[in-house]
């Protein structure tokens, strides 16, 4: 009905789940924010949580440090970072520990994924 | 996207059976007749069976015309064979109608099926798992529906040809004739893969009757087919795409390994089929058959006769299915040699035109459908024409509908007026006394 093709919706919904995810399990709650362009959506969560002591190693496939109580309802495979990078154009990681974490991701309408 | 079903204004009495039967939502009873909308019918033929008026009809080409113009070279749809007294074997079907003036392209249809059997299945072999399942493409009703409702399974489309076209182009090179080929189609659906081919030059095809015109001549010239002399060879495998199943089967010979497939009909089966494969359900499945009628293309809308007894007639034909190494060496030549058997490009995904070109005029105008609709009586009853409260909400913001069009809401506008009316009637004016009112 917006004329935005079944893949930008794909990736879209799936980033908002990870990064929901994510902002409920590990970031203590906090906010979403969606902002629609003409050629792109930002999707960003902000939180302030514990923050991320190392990155690097966070976005990595199987990193976790789920709870059990987590990891028990499936979640903590450490694949959420991973899946939103594959599916955003842009990926930034804004952290500090004892601050919090800001993750904004862009997808463009027209990038051929 | 065009649609073959053609309305008849005279015999539509504007009720609403059609456009409930309608899968897409494509249909809208507008001023007491019908329109359908083209970028979502997928000829699946489901509102000519709703129609007990026979309002809606089949958008093919001139018959008579056709049959009284000299030879015709036709080619026969699978479902053609048994829709007489009797299964008709291809072979002897030909000998007989060659007297009638119909040339039957049954070598070319044999040639064709098998090549695109053995494509698909060097296909699917060659695909890697994650691939798989792949869908078949000879229903295309169904490829209309992937491309409106299912465009993230496009990619699964397998890339072979229809195999009727396969045969036309087939029996052109070969003849290196210019002769106009005609297809006995048993459905809307395939007459629109002829006049509005998907990722493809026009088609090799150039006319298209419904099956059942065809048979009526027959029947009524009292055509009758001398029964089949066991001497022909009976690798009549064409003949059982007809039914669910058939194309599977077909395939299934052709491969090295094992195939797992999956054959279903309906379009209720199909519709299920295509949401769980989106979901990724499925592994380990090779490959997939939908058909959107019935039991197959005999339960077609343009096959004349009931589709459990063609059903029952084409279930007992012996069909040769072990392959001689020579014809399997003589396909595999054929398809190294032509590409016949190939989809020319990618099938694109067709989307119905958004709310508006412009995306925060489309989500403004998403909004108001969505207050809209939350006004609405949210019982489908279809008397605006529309095939559920959330259609109409949607034609109110494409500027196609009224919200008096709602039966309910006009009701409700009436009964608001009604009270103005009353309460203004009891307005008095000063000069009268109270005692005279
Ligand atoms: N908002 C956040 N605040 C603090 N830490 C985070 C946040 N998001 C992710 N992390 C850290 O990064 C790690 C990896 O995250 P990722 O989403 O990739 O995996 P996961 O959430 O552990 O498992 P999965 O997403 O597969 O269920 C997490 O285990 C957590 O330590
Ligand atoms: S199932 Fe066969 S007859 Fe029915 S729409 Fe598809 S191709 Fe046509
Ligand atoms: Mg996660």
């Amino acid at each position: 009905m917006l004329g935005l093709s079944s893949s930008v919706c794909r990736r879209a919904a799936i980033i908002t789940y990870e990064a929901e995810m994510n902002l409920v399990i590990h970031g203590g709650g906090g906010k979403i924010i969606a902002n629609i362009d003409q050629d792109s959506v930002e999707i960003m969560t902000v939180d302030q949580g514990p923050g991320i002591p190392d990155v690097g190693l966070a976005i990595k496939e199987g990193y976790t440090t789920a709870s059990d109580h987590a990891r028990e309802m499936g979640f903590g495979a450490g694949m959420g970072l991973p899946n939103i990078k594959r599916n955003a154009d842009v990926f930034e990681i804004d952290t500090e520990v004892g601050v919090g974490t800001t993750v904004r991701t862009v997808i463009y309408f027209q990038s051929g994924q | 996207m065009a649609h073959s079903i053609k309305i008849s204004y005279s015999a539509c009495h504007g009720c609403v059976n059609c456009i409930k039967s309608c899968p897409t939502e494509a249909i809208r009873v507008i001023n007491g007749s019908i329109t359908i909308i083209k970028d979502l019918c997928i000829d699946c033929g489901e509102c000519l069976r709703a129609c007990a008026r026979k309002a809606l009809g089949l958008d093919d080409d001139d018959w008579e015309l056709i049959y009284t113009h000299g030879l015709v070279e036709a080619i026969p749809d699978p479902t053609f064979f048994a829709q007489f007294g009797s299964f008709w074997y291809p072979d002897a079907a030909r000998t007989a109608l060659s007297d009638r003036g119909i040339d039957l392209l049954v070598d070319e249809s044999e040639d064709a099926f098998d090549l695109a059997a053995y494509a698909s299945a060097r296909i699917i072999e060659e695909s890697s798992s994650d691939h798989l399942p792949l869908i078949s493409t000879y229903c295309p009703s169904v490829i209309r529906l992937i491309q409106l409702q299912f465009p993230e399974l496009l990619s699964r489309i397998i890339p072979v040809e229809n195999p009727l076209e396969i045969a036309a182009e087939l029996w052109r090179s070969r003849t290196k004739s210019y002769a106009p080929l005609t297809l006995f189609a048993p459905c809307p659906a395939k007459i629109t893969l002829i006049r509005d081919p998907i990722g493809r030059e026009p088609s090799p095809i150039q006319h298209i009757v419904a099956i059942r015109k065809v048979v009526h001549t027959l029947m009524a010239s009292g055509v009758k087919v001398s029964q089949f002399d066991k001497s022909l060879p009976s690798n009549w495998r064409f003949a059982t795409w007809a039914i669910r199943g058939g194309e599977t089967k077909h395939i299934s010979k052709f491969a090295s390994r094992e195939l797992t497939v999956l054959a279903v009909s309906g379009l209720r089966n199909t519709i299920d089929l295509l949401q769980q494969l989106e979901l990724g359900r499925f592994r380990g499945v090779d490959f997939v058959e939908c058909r959107t009628c019935d039991l197959g293309c005999f339960g077609g809308v343009a096959a004349p006769e009931s589709r459990f007894l063609s059903h029952l007639r084409n279930r007992h034909v012996e069909t040769e299915w072990s392959l001689t190494p020579e014809r399997t060496d003589e396909l595999a030549s054929m398809y190294d040699r032509t590409k016949l058997w190939k989809t020319r490009e990618p099938i694109p995904s067709k989307q119905r035109l958004p709310l508006s070109s412009d995306l925060t005029e489309a989500m403004s105008r998403m909004k108001q459908m969505k207050a809209i609709f939350a006004e609405m009586p949210h019982i489908d009853c279809g008397a605006c024409g529309r095939p559920s409260c959330k259609a109409m909400a949607e034609d109110i913001v494409r500027e196609q509908g009224e919200i008096t069009d709602c039966v309910f809401k006009l009701r409700e506008g009436i009964s608001s007026l009604a009270n103005q009316i009353l309460s203004l009637a009891n307005a008095q004016p000063h000069t009268l006394k109270k005692s005279r009112i």
